[in-house]
């Protein structure tokens, strides 16, 4: 093929040219950008790491899992209030969680080693085999979930805070993106979650020492509510009631 | 003009026709970047790099004592929920969407900028009386959009505190 061919369109220069500028700009740009960001978390929602995070083996994941059994409970239901229930979460939400524990954004001394220790294939494979796994009560399971039933004055302050939030605090309401109306991504369920659990991380967003969650959704949230409607929502949660929108098991 | 002027011509018209399209291919270029123009973001990855990082939202004073405030609207909030600015003084805002499409409304005022994921909407405030605006999404954009709301605070110009750069977003500290 000549290089001059004068009846073509194609050319060649130019062609060279301009992957030439666009190869030295990228070194350059990439170099010059050297500012300190705080970065709260490093992972991104983008097609891949979905399709990554949510087509794990679930069978190996069983066999890896056997690790987390002593803590998280062997159906995936803790024996201790203030470590979290993993069955029936979304395969994302546990996801980014052991993705964090490995960069070191959300700091655990105990998950940050074991988060450590496993591969990306291992994360993947865990994740699925959590998710899977069934969240009806099995009386031979050692499970401490569901925690005693609130106050009603108490589970009335937290229904409240579930279903409608609190507009004049611009407070959205938790069911919004935590369920059951609808799942933000990479949002877990808090249907079937410990109630010290919730406290802690509620109380670990508002003081800062939680950053993890991706434009501060959570820590700003957090700040907002009171001691008293952090424990409340606490105690709500804990005691299963949020299995249901929120305002029809109050009273239950 | 020969044919050779005009087939050069031509292929670059038809380069430059490309550009747009490079992001719909999302082909992640710090050139093409810079030629499809400053008021593209990637939604998705806002927390990592850029002007949208966490410890650089909020409100900025330049030296020259003008003023910018960079906010993400998400579901349902804005970031930084709380902002201070000072009265009489020309605001650059810079708001861009996390996930849907928000609009951002100070109650009392006719001011409303659409945001929309992916694009940084620019718009330039003035409020010429101090005190509190209750600060309203008004696209509905969710299950708790009622909810969206926030606060921005104005304050007499020589009032408005020197921030430094870990007070930007926070203006309950101050």
């Amino acid at each position: 093929m000549r290089r001059n061919d004068r009846t073509g369109f194609f050319d060649w220069s130019l062609t060279w040219a301009l992957a030439f500028i666009l190869a030295a700009s990228s070194l350059v740009l990439v170099a010059g950008d050297a500012a300190p960001d705080r970065v709260p978390s490093l992972v991104t929602w983008t097609p891949e790491t979905i399709v990554a995070a949510s087509s794990g083996d679930a069978f190996r994941g069983m066999l890896l899992a056997k690790r987390c059994d002593h803590c998280h409970g062997s159906e995936g239901f803790s024996p201790v209030t203030s470590t979290p229930n993993l069955a029936g979460i979304s395969a994302l939400a546990i996801w980014k969680q052991l993705e964090d524990f490995r960069a070191h954004k959300r700091r655990s001394r105990a998950m940050e080693p074991i988060a450590e220790s496993l591969s990306a294939r291992d994360v993947e494979d865990v994740v699925s085999y959590y998710a899977k796994l069934p969240i009806y009560p099995d009386p031979q399971d050692n499970r401490v979930f569901p925690q005693g039933q609130p106050s009603s004055s108490r589970a009335a302050l937290a229904s409240r805070l579930v279903t409608f939030g609190d507009g004049d605090r611009g407070i959205p309401p938790c069911q919004a993106c935590h369920g059951p109306v609808a799942y933000k991504i990479g949002v877990p369920s808090l249907a079937n979650q410990n109630g010290d659990y919730v406290l802690d991380e509620l109380e670990g967003f508002a003081s800062g020492t939680r950053a993890n969650d991706i434009n501060q959704p959570m820590r700003i949230i957090a700040a907002l509510l009171s001691e008293d409607e952090r424990h409340a929502l606490a105690e709500y949660y804990g005691a299963g009631l949020g299995l249901q929108p929120a305002g029809s098991t109050a009273k239950k | 003009m020969n044919w050779r002027k005009v087939r050069t011509f031509l292929f670059t018209v038809l380069a430059l026709c490309l550009i747009p399209a490079t992001r719909y291919y999302q082909v992640d270029e710090p050139l093409l970047r810079f030629l499809r123009g400053s008021l593209h973001v990637d939604p998705l990855s806002l927390h990592l790099s850029g002007e949208f990082v966490e410890n650089n939202l909020g409100t900025e004073l330049h030296a020259d004592g003008s003023v910018t405030v960079r906010m993400i609207a998400e579901q349902y909030l804005f970031v930084p929920h709380c902002i201070l600015v000072p009265a009489g003084v020309p605001i650059n805002l810079r708001i861009t969407s996390a996930d849907a499409v928000h609009s951002l409304s100070f109650e009392g005022t006719e001011y409303a900028v659409k945001t929309l994921p992916g694009t940084i909407s620019k718009a330039e405030l003035m409020f010429s009386k101090a005190g509190k605006y209750k600060t309203v999404c008004r696209e509905f954009c969710g299950p708790g959009h009622y909810a969206m709301r926030s606060e921005l605070k104005v304050v007499p110009r020589d009032q408005f505190p020197a921030l430094r750069p870990e007070e930007r977003g926070n203006c309950a500290a101050q």
